[in-house]
This record gives structure tokens, C-alpha cells and sequence, in this order.
């Protein structure tokens, strides 16, 4: 996993006078999957776009493998595949014309089997127009991974997909880590980041603030533990005392809330204190910050220059 | 299978099944050749003469101006092409294999047309069948490269069905379709030379052998650099993404695609 794949040094893009990515550099790594994520304007989809060679950059280096995508747009559409944030195919299209289709311009065989995998076998013969948003959203993700990309991108890659179809797009995403393929992932969905990616990136007004794996990102906050207690009888709810290094939050759910930076400590304080009240322990919960907890904190603070991990 | 017939293939088999390709493909003209065939062979017997050609003609227009356009905005504007481009689908298919899977589609309505007008409204059949063919492939070849051009050109499709109804409206009246050109007053002869109909009719009753004498070297002349013109302006002005609200400043460039028609009424007919 060390081969670097995708090299963006110093890109810059604008729209006229608005500068929607501003001077960000990251690199990513064979068989990596590396999550782009930041609000609404951020400046991921200027970054996708211009890695996919659909749009231009105003400044910086993108490679792709070593390619150039405004150059070699040629040889980069068989290096890459990608899974728009809306699909858009031919509505008079069928699922297994599609297939075929796309197949055909990328000279490889059609990959039936993976309109199989996807679950989209009783679809063959419905025009792409007649499914449902979630059925075309696994028919496009068919169609970015049918021709063997090296390097696969994936924008929402789960909106507006049911409980099952995720699970199943993220053993498929895996699955392609497993074989090599480097993956690009923009989402908001914190939870989907965190369990796929291996490192990711969070930009903010067209700057990367943080980057790192999930792990190193969400350690990086405040780094303060939750601690959430529940009792038979809730003595921590109703007059319990303050405990050293320890922060009270509002109650929640009848857990008694805690946020401290020594958790070990913090944790046998407040056990000590229920066994001497005689209140017995129903439930205890050690939680690190999430992503998406680490994600708010990050985008709702004064915006900070990016600081690699 | 390669690619491009593969593309072409699929671009063939929806004008069947796309219902608004199947009526603006062979339905719509369909119905007003029958209508206007034996509404205006009864009125004026003269239009037999003209019939087939003016109503070929119809058909194409129906094709080429009222429905490539609008499939060619819409599939960019939704984001189709991006689609196309991310895969390898090259512009230059995008562009012809519409007009190439329409051709066949005409060419069926175009034998529909000929066969029922001279058997059931007693239409002129043209004397020289061959000249006829070229002349409709001359005749949809011109309205296919408009109606690209119009498609790559206009940023929605209200633009681009206004620009296409000031080409088919008057078409109808002024070009030679229902209406013998030479019957208009002289000044409006003169305006008809900016209607690629006019030219095509010229044509058609010249090779077609339906009662002209000589060749319309201008007309001929015109239709080809019409058709040169068009193709080369859309290959020019083809975007790959939609197109913000505002007209891209480059959208008028396709403006230089009436030039052909503009020298005609200059140099007159």
C-alpha cells in the first residue's frame, strides 16, 4: 500500500472571482480508501471534478497513476471510474443495454455479474429511466467499477440507498480495497467515512483544515471522553457530587452524562461513588468522539489552516 | 460489436421506444401528410405535384428541427454527457449518431410517404428516383445539422424550440411545402431564399424530375455549405456540461450558419 496513485499538489480552482479550492495538496495511496468531507461549498466536488478531468484547474498538480487528467483524458477514462452524485444515464436505456453500452466504449466484456451482485438482476430489461433512485445509483456504481478501474470515485456514494444496499456497497468497496483499487470518497455521511476510510481529509471554504485517518482525526478534538452512567436507583441524576477532572453534561435518556479527560480515572471515581451510595451500576458507556462529533466541531470553529496528521 | 454501432444501435431502438420519438418520428407526420395530403390535393390539384417532396420534407422538419434539438439540451443538461464523457463516449458520436439512427427512421417514413401519396392521393411520382434520394438525403441532411446546431447552441429548451419555430413556421408557409413558392409576391420569393426548405423544394423538383428544368447549382450550393457549416460550428461549440441560466457568449457563433442562406437573397434566385 504504498504506491502513490492520486497526487493533488498545490490546486487551486475558481469560478470567476470565488475561489473554491485554495492551494490543498494530499496524495493518496494504492488500495487506500481516502474520504473527501466538509459542508455544502467546500470545494470536494471542484476537487473530484477536476481529478475526473471534467473540469479544469486554474492552478497546482493532479495526477492520476502518473497521468494528467486534462492531457490524457484517454487513457484516464480507463484508469477511472466514477459514480456521480446524480446519475444521469439515458432514460430509454435498459439495465443490461447500459451495461453493454458502456462496456463497449471502454472495450472490456459487460459485467453482468455485477448488475447481479448489485441486485439489480430482475431489472435487466427496465429502462434506466423507470428505476428507482437508489436501483440507479447501483447501476451507476456497476458502471464505474465494470471496466477494472486502478482508481474509483465515489460521490454520496449511498444516498438514497436502503439499510441493505449500503451494507452491500460497503463490503463492495471493501471488496475493490482488498484488490488494489484506490478509492476516493465524498460524503457527509460521518458513520459511512469512518468505517470505510482508511484517511480522509476535511475541507472548509476551499482549504484542507484537517487530515488524517478518522482515528487520528477524531483524537485530535478537545480530546475529551464521554462517560454516559445509568443506576437502579439514579443517585448520579439527583444529587451526586462533582468528581475530579470531570465535566457534568446535561442527562440524557436517564444515563448521567460525563466528559472527562482521564476516562480510567474518571470511570472508578464515579463507580466508587454509586457502590458507596448502595446504588447498583445498570449500564456504562466509554465513548470516544465520532467522526461526525470531531467533523462539527471542526466546520462550526473559526476556520484554521490545514494540519496533516 | 464495437462501440459505435452499439451506440448506434441503441440510438435506433429508441425512436421506437421513446413514445415522444415515436410521435414526432412517424406518427405527426404521419397524420398530417394524410390530413394536408387530401385537404390540400383537393383544394389545389397542382400540390400533387409537390406532395411527396413537401411532404418528406414535413417529415424531417418534424425529426430534425422539432425533436433532436430538445433530446440534445436535455441530455446535457442532465448531466447524460458527463456521463458520456467520463466513460469515453466521444463528442463526435454524440453528434452524429443521432442524426445517422434518425436517418433510417426517416427514410422508412419518407417510403410510407411516397408509396400512400402516390397510391391514395394520386401525388406526381418522381421521374427520376434516384435524383429524388439524393435529394432527400441533401434535404435531411440540412435540417439534421440544423437541428444538432440548435441543440448544442441553446442553453434550455425554450430557446431552442423559439429558434426552431422560426425556421418551421415559416417553412410551412413560405418555403415551398404547402405553398408553391413562385405563387408568393416577388419580395417574399426574395425572404423564402432564407428557408432551407425553399432550396430543398428547388431541388427535389429539379433531380426528382417533378417538372424543373436545369440544376440549382445555388440551391445545391447552399445546402451543402449549410450542412459543411453546421456540423463544423457544432463540433465547435459542443459543451459537455450544463450550461449556467445566462447564454453561453459563444452560443452566437451558430448565428454564422444562416451566412449560406443570407448570400442566396443577396445574389438572388
Amino acid at each position: 500500500m504504498s504506491e502513490e496513485v492520486v497526487t493533488v499538489r498545490g490546486f487551486r480552482k475558481t469560478y470567476g472571482e470565488t475561489v473554491a479550492v485554495n492551494d490543498i495538496s494530499f496524495s493518496v495511496r494504492r488500495g487506500e480508501i481516502f474520504a473527501l468531507l466538509g459542508p455544502n461549498g467546500s470545494g470536494k466536488t471542484s476537487t473530484l471534478e477536476s481529478l475526473e478531468g471534467i473540469r479544469r484547474p486554474d492552478g497546482g498538480v493532479l495526477r492520476i497513476a502518473g497521468i494528467d487528467p486534462q492531457r490524457q483524458r484517454r487513457k484516464l477514462c480507463s484508469l477511472i471510474g466514477v459514480q456521480l452524485q446524480t446519475s444521469a444515464l439515458p432514460p430509454a436505456m435498459t439495465v443490461e443495454e447500459t451495461m453493454r453500452f458502456f462496456s463497449s466504449y471502454h472495450g472490456v466484456a459487460p459485467r453482468y455479474d455485477l448488475i447481479e451482485r448489485l441486485g439489480l438482476s430482475e431489472k435487466r430489461s427496465l429502462q434506466y429511466g423507470k428505476l428507482s433512485v437508489g436501483q440507479q445509483r447501483r447501476l451507476s456504481l456497476a458502471l464505474a467499477v465494470a471496466h477494472r478501474p486502478q482508481v474509483l470515485f465515489l460521490d454520496e456514494p449511498t444516498a438514497g440507498l436502503d439499510v441493505q444496499s449500503r451494507v452491500d456497497l460497503h463490503a463492495l468497496a471493501l471488496e475493490l480495497r482488498e484488490q488494489g483499487v484506490t478509492i476516493i470518497l465524498a460524503t457527509h455521511d460521518m458513520a459511512e467515512a469512518e468505517k470505510l476510510s482508511d484517511r480522509a481529509a476535511i475541507l472548509l471554504h476551499g482549504q484542507i483544515v484537517k487530515m488524517g485517518s478518522p482515528r487520528q482525526i477524531t483524537a485530535a478534538g478537545d480530546g475529551r471522553t464521554r462517560i454516559s452512567i445509568s443506576s437502579e436507583a439514579g443517585a448520579l441524576l439527583s444529587g451526586a457530587p462533582s468528581f475530579p477532572g470531570v465535566t457534568a453534561q446535561d442527562p440524557r435518556d436517564g444515563y448521567a452524562v460525563y466528559l472527562s479527560e482521564s476516562p480510567g480515572p474518571a470511570v472508578m471515581a464515579i463507580l466508587s461513588w454509586l457502590e458507596s451510595a448502595a446504588d447498583p451500576l445498570v449500564d456504562l458507556r466509554v465513548e470516544r468522539p465520532s467522526l461526525e462529533e470531531r467533523f462539527l466541531e471542526i466546520t462550526t470553529a473559526p476556520a484554521t489552516k490545514g494540519e496533516a496528521l | 460489436m464495437n462501440a459505435f454501432a452499439n451506440h448506434l444501435t441503441y440510438d435506433f431502438k429508441t425512436g421506437i421506444r421513446d413514445k415522444s420519438k415515436l410521435l414526432m418520428f412517424y406518427l405527426f407526420p404521419l397524420v398530417f401528410f394524410f390530413i394536408a395530403g387530401g385537404l390540400m390535393a383537393s383544394v389545389n390539384p397542382g400540390f400533387k405535384q409537390t406532395m411527396l417532396a413537401g411532404m418528406v420534407l414535413f417529415a424531417f422538419m418534424c425529426a430534425a428541427l422539432l425533436t433532436m434539438p430538445t433530446l440534445l439540451v436535455t441530455a446535457r443538461e442532465s448531466g447524460v454527457f458527463r456521463s458520456y464523457r467520463i466513460n469515453g463516449v466521444p463528442a463526435a458520436s454524440i453528434l452524429s449518431i443521432p442524426a445517422m439512427s434518425t436517418s433510417v427512421h426517416m427514410a422508412l417514413v419518407s417510403i410510407l410517404i411516397c408509396v400512400a401519396g402516390i397510391a391514395v392521393f394520386g401525388a406526381t411520382a418522381p421521374t427520376n428516383v434516384g435524383g429524388f434520394v439524393v435529394a432527400a438525403i441533401l434535404g435531411y441532411l440540412t435540417y439534421a445539422s440544423i437541428g444538432i446546431l440548435v441543440g448544442v447552441a441553446s442553453s434550455n429548451n425554450t430557446l431552442s424550440t423559439l429558434i426552431c419555430q422560426l425556421i418551421y413556421i415559416p417553412s410551412i408557409i413560405l418555403g415551398g411545402i404547402t405553398v408553391p413558392v413562385s405563387v408568393l409576391p416577388p419580395t417574399l420569393q426574395r425572404v423564402a431564399l432564407l428557408l432551407p426548405s425553399t432550396h430543398c423544394m428547388r431541388v427535389f423538383a429539379s433531380l426528382g424530375g417533378s417538372g424543373a428544368t436545369g440544376v440549382p447549382w445555388l440551391s445545391i450550393g447552399v445546402l451543402v455549405a449549410s450542412i459543411l457549416l453546421t456540423f463544423l460550428l457544432s463540433s465547435l461549440l459542443f459543451e459537455w456540461d450544463a450550461r449556467s441560466s445566462a447564454p453561453s457568449k459563444k452560443a452566437w457563433w451558430a448565428l454564422l450558419a444562416i451566412a449560406p442562406y443570407a448570400i442566396a437573397v443577396v445574389i438572388g434566385g
